[in-house]
C-alpha cells in the first residue's frame, strides 16, 4: 500500500516579523514589563520561581532525607542494638558501628545489646535511606528535615552516637513514632517463668 | 556396596549406616537439627522426617477435613521415620521431597519457631543459623501464633568461654552429647519439659572442660555464643579460608573466619578431617587466632636494650649480614622454629649448609597438657616438620645452645622464630653475643635478646605446610595479605642469604619442598 503522505505548509513570517524591528521592540518590552513587576511590583503578583536562599527556604516534601538522627527510649537510651543491618544495607559503606552488651544487673540484659560505637560518614553518604528501611527497631531515622552543616573539616562529618542521639526529628522529640514493649517498661511482659506460666 | 534410592537416586551405603549419614556422605542434605556426623543420634528434634515408599507401608489414623461437607472424617496418612535412625538397607526407597514429607517439615519447623523470639538482629547466629535456613526453605509461612512466647533465662553464663540463651534453644541436645561423648564430661544436661525445657549445667560446676567452644560450634541455632565471639561481628561481612591450628603438634584443619575490609581474623571453626581432628577443635586451639595480632613485629630493629631502635629494611639486611660475616662459620648456631613452615626451616638449613654453620639447633614451646582426645603434649604445631627439614637429625635444643654459648663454642646465633620455651632472663647468655640475628613475626623471648630482628610474615599470611604428629604435612593458603614490608620467613632468608653473597637456588615453594619425605602436594 502506497503510503499517503500529507504536506504541511511551511509557515511564513508576516511582513511585521520580517521587519525585525517591531518585534524586538516586544521582546524587550515583555522582558522588561517582567522585571520592573518582579523587581518592584506587589508581591502577590511577582511571577518569580527562585528564592533567595538561604534567607527564604522552600518546605521540602513530607518524606525529604535529612542527615541521620538515631532515636531514643524514654529514658534517654539508644533505641539501636547494633544489629548492624544499617551498615550491611549501606550501599556506601558509611555506618560503622561496635556492639556492646548490657551489664547483666540491667533488665535489658540478654534481650538487646546497644552501640558503644557508631559513626557515620555524613560525607560518604549518598543519602539513599537504605538505613532507614533496614532497621528493625526504628533507631536511625532521616527525618530531621536538616541538611548536614558545612564545615572546613573531615572530621566534623563524622557523627558520633552522641551526636546522633543529639539531633531531634522535625517534631522536635527525640523519640520514635513506633513505640514498642521493651523488656523493663512496665508494658513489657517480662520473664514468666517463676510465675508459673 | 549395597544401595538404596533417596528421591530416585541410588545412593550406596555401608552396612549399618543410617539413611542420613549415608546421603551426608554423598552431599546431600536431609535437613535436620539434632543429627550431627560426630555425634550419637538422639532423633529428637524430628526435622529429618522421611517417607519409605517402598515394602509394607506403615499408615497413622487420622481425621481429615472434607471440604465440601466440612465434616472431618477419618483417614490415614504415611507413617513417617527419622533419616538419622533409619538404618538404610538395600533397595529401600526413601523419599525426602514428597508433598508429605514437606508438609511434615513444615510443621516441625513451625512448632520449633512458635516460641522462639526471633530476635535475629541481635543474635550472632544470625547468617549462620538453621532455624533461619530451613525457615525459608522449608516453611516460609507466617506466625500463626500470637500470643506472648514462653519467656525463659536469657545470657546465662555457663562458664568463661560460653553463654546460652534459653529462649533461643530448640533442644537439639547436640552439646550435651558433645560434652558427654567428645569431652567425656557430662557437664550439661536437660531439664524440664514440653516449652520449659532448659540446658543446665550439672549441680556446683561450670563448663570449663578443654572442649567448651564445640557446644557453641555444634548448635545449630543462636542458644549458645561464645563469649569471644559474642558481638564482634556480623558473620556475613566474614570470609572464610582453610587454615591449620597452630596451637600444637595434632595440626587440627580449621576455617579462619575473617573480615576482608578491616583486614582481621575473628575465630576459628573446626574443618572436617577424619584423620586429624574429626570435626572438632580444643578451646585453646580456637583461640590461636589471636595470636595473630597481638605482639607483632612490624619494624626491623636493631640494637640491644635501650639502644634498640627501629630501622630500615635494607639496613637491617646489611646490619645482619655483617655481623654474621664477623663469626667464624664453625662457632655459628642456627637455631630452626618447630613453629614456622617447613619451608622456612628448609630455607634456613640451606642458608646454613651455605656458610658452613655446624649447629644446628631447635626452639620449641615448652609443651602443654596434652589429652588424649585431640591435645598433644608437644604445643608446636611443625616439630616434625622442622626435624625433617634438618634432614631426620635430632636438633640440639635452646638450653643446650645456651651452656654452648656459655662454653665459647658459639659465638654467633641466627634465629628464626620468637617461640621458646626459655623466659627471657635464661636467655641472658645470648646477649653477651655481639651477633644474634632473630626472623621473626612477632616479639617474644628470643627476639629481645637479639642484635637485630627482621620481621617475617605471620602463619596467616603465608603459604606453607605443617607435619603434625602421625608425620602428616597439612599445607594451608594465606588467609590474609601479610602488612607492607614483610615477607615469608622463607623470602627473608633468601634475601639475607644474597646479602651475604649466597644463591640458596629457590625461587618458590616448590623447590623449597623437594626432598621431603612427606608428600605436601598430596595433603593440598
Amino acid at each position: 500500500m502506497p503510503a499517503t503522505v500529507k504536506v504541511i505548509k511551511k509557515p511564513r513570517r508576516t511582513i511585521a516579523e520580517q521587519a525585525y524591528v517591531p518585534e524586538v521592540a516586544k521582546g524587550i518590552g515583555f522582558a522588561m514589563g517582567r522585571f520592573f513587576k518582579n523587581t518592584f511590583g506587589p508581591t502577590a503578583k511577582k511571577e518569580i520561581d527562585t528564592v533567595k536562599y538561604p534567607e527564604e527556604k522552600r518546605d521540602y516534601p513530607e518524606r525529604f532525607r535529612g542527615i541521620h538522627r538515631l532515636t531514643q527510649r524514654t529514658d534517654g537510651s539508644p533505641r539501636c542494638v547494633a544489629c548492624l543491618c544499617c551498615s550491611t544495607a549501606c550501599p556506601a559503606q558509611c555506618i560503622y558501628i561496635e556492639a556492646a552488651e548490657y551489664e547483666p544487673d540491667d533488665p535489658r540484659y540478654g534481650y538487646e545489646r546497644y552501640p558503644a560505637v557508631f559513626m557515620i560518614d555524613e560525607l560518604r553518604c549518598i543519602f539513599c535511606g537504605y538505613c532507614v528501611e533496614a532497621c528493625p527497631c526504628d533507631a536511625i531515622r532521616m527525618d530531621t528535615g536538616m541538611h548536614m552543616p558545612p564545615s572546613t573539616s573531615r572530621e566534623h562529618f563524622l557523627y558520633d552516637k552522641e551526636t546522633l542521639l543529639s539531633i531531634p526529628g522535625k517534631d522536635g522529640t527525640y523519640l520514635t513514632a513506633n513505640p514498642r514493649h521493651e523488656p523493663g517498661d512496665p508494658s513489657h511482659p517480662g520473664i514468666d517463668r517463676e510465675q508459673g506460666h | 556396596m549395597p544401595t538404596f534410592k533417596l528421591d530416585g537416586r541410588e545412593i550406596s551405603f555401608e552396612p549399618g549406616e543410617t539413611v542420613i549419614q549415608a546421603a551426608w556422605r554423598v552431599g546431600i542434605e536431609i535437613p535436620h537439627y539434632c543429627w550431627h556426623p560426630g555425634l550419637s543420634v538422639a532423633a529428637n528434634c524430628r526435622m529429618c522426617l522421611v517417607h519409605i515408599t517402598s515394602g509394607r507401608q506403615m499408615a497413622m489414623p487420622q481425621l481429615e477435613r472434607d471440604e465440601e461437607t466440612g465434616e472431618y472424617v477419618p483417614s490415614t496418612k504415611p507413617k513417617l521415620q527419622p533419616a538419622c535412625q533409619l538404618a538404610a538397607e538395600e533397595n529401600m526407597e526413601v523419599s525426602s521431597t514428597s508433598d508429605v514429607v514437606k508438609e511434615a517439615q513444615a510443621s516441625v519447623q513451625e512448632f520449633l519457631l512458635l516460641n522462639h523470639p526471633v530476635d535475629c538482629p541481635i543474635c550472632d547466629q544470625a547468617g549462620e543459623c538453621k532455624l533461619q535456613d530451613y525457615y525459608y526453605s522449608h516453611q516460609a509461612t507466617l506466625k500463626r501464633k500470637l500470643t506472648e512466647p514462653v519467656h525463659k533465662p536469657k545470657g546465662v553464663r555457663f562458664g568463661p568461654t560460653i553463654v546460652y540463651d534459653a529462649e533461643r534453644c530448640i533442644m537439639c541436645t547436640r552439646c550435651i552429647r558433645v560434652c558427654d561423648e567428645v569431652a567425656h564430661d557430662h557437664v550439661l544436661d536437660m531439664r524440664e519439659r514440653g516449652n520449659k525445657a532448659e540446658i543446665i549445667l550439672a549441680p556446683g560446676r561450670e563448663l570449663d572442660h578443654k572442649y567448651t567452644l564445640m557446644t557453641e560450634h555444634v548448635c545449630p541455632v543462636g542458644a549458645l555464643t561464645s563469649s569471644d565471639f559474642r558481638f564482634k561481628a556480623r558473620v556475613w561481612f566474614l570470609k572464610s579460608a582453610p587454615s591449620v591450628c597452630t596451637g600444637c603438634a595434632t595440626g587440627c584443619n580449621s576455617h579462619a573466619d575473617y573480615d576482608p575490609r578491616y583486614g582481621k581474623v575473628y575465630r576459628l571453626r573446626p574443618r572436617d578431617n577424619p584423620d586429624v581432628n574429626k570435626f572438632w577443635m580444643c578451646d585453646d586451639g580456637m583461640m590461636t587466632y589471636t595470636r595473630h595480632e597481638t605482639d607483632r613485629l612490624l619494624m626491623p630493629t636493631a640494637g640491644r636494650g635501650d639502644e634498640r631502635e627501629p630501622v630500615l629494611d635494607d639496613e637491617a639486611l646489611w646490619l645482619a649480614a655483617e655481623q654474621l660475616r664477623k663469626v667464624e662459620a664453625s662457632k655459628l648456631a642456627v637455631v630452626l622454629s618447630a613453629q614456622h613452615t617447613t619451608e622456612d626451616n628448609v630455607a634456613l638449613v640451606k642458608l646454613a649448609q651455605a656458610l658452613g654453620a655446624g649447629h644446628l639447633y631447635l626452639a620449641a614451646l615448652g609443651g602443654w597438657e596434652g589429652d588424649d582426645i585431640l591435645r598433644s603434649d608437644d604445643n608446636n604445631p611443625n616439630r616434625a616438620g622442622a626435624i625433617q627439614a634438618a634432614g631426620g637429625t635430632q636438633l640440639k635444643t635452646v638450653a643446650e645452645l645456651l651452656t654452648e654459648v656459655q662454653a665459647g663454642v658459639v659465638q654467633g646465633v641466627l634465629a628464626l622464630g620468637w617461640a621458646t620455651a626459655e623466659r627471657l632472663e635464661e636467655l641472658a647468655p645470648l646477649v653477651a653475643l655481639e651477633t644474634v640475628v632473630s626472623l621473626t613475626s612477632h616479639v617474644g623471648a628470643l627476639p629481645a635478646v637479639a642484635s637485630v630482628a627482621i620481621p617475617v610474615a605471620d602463619i596467616y599470611e603465608i603459604e606453607g605446610c605443617f607435619v603434625n604428629d602421625k608425620g602428616m604435612a597439612q599445607a594451608f593458603k594465606p588467609v590474609l595479605p601479610a602488612p607492607v614490608g614483610v615477607e615469608p620467613g622463607w623470602k627473608a632468608i633468601a634475601a639475607l642469604a644474597s646479602q651475604l653473597g649466597h644463591d640458596l637456588g629457590f625461587q618458590d615453594l616448590q623447590a623449597l619442598r623437594q626432598g621431603l619425605t612427606t608428600d605436601v602436594e598430596a595433603a593440598q
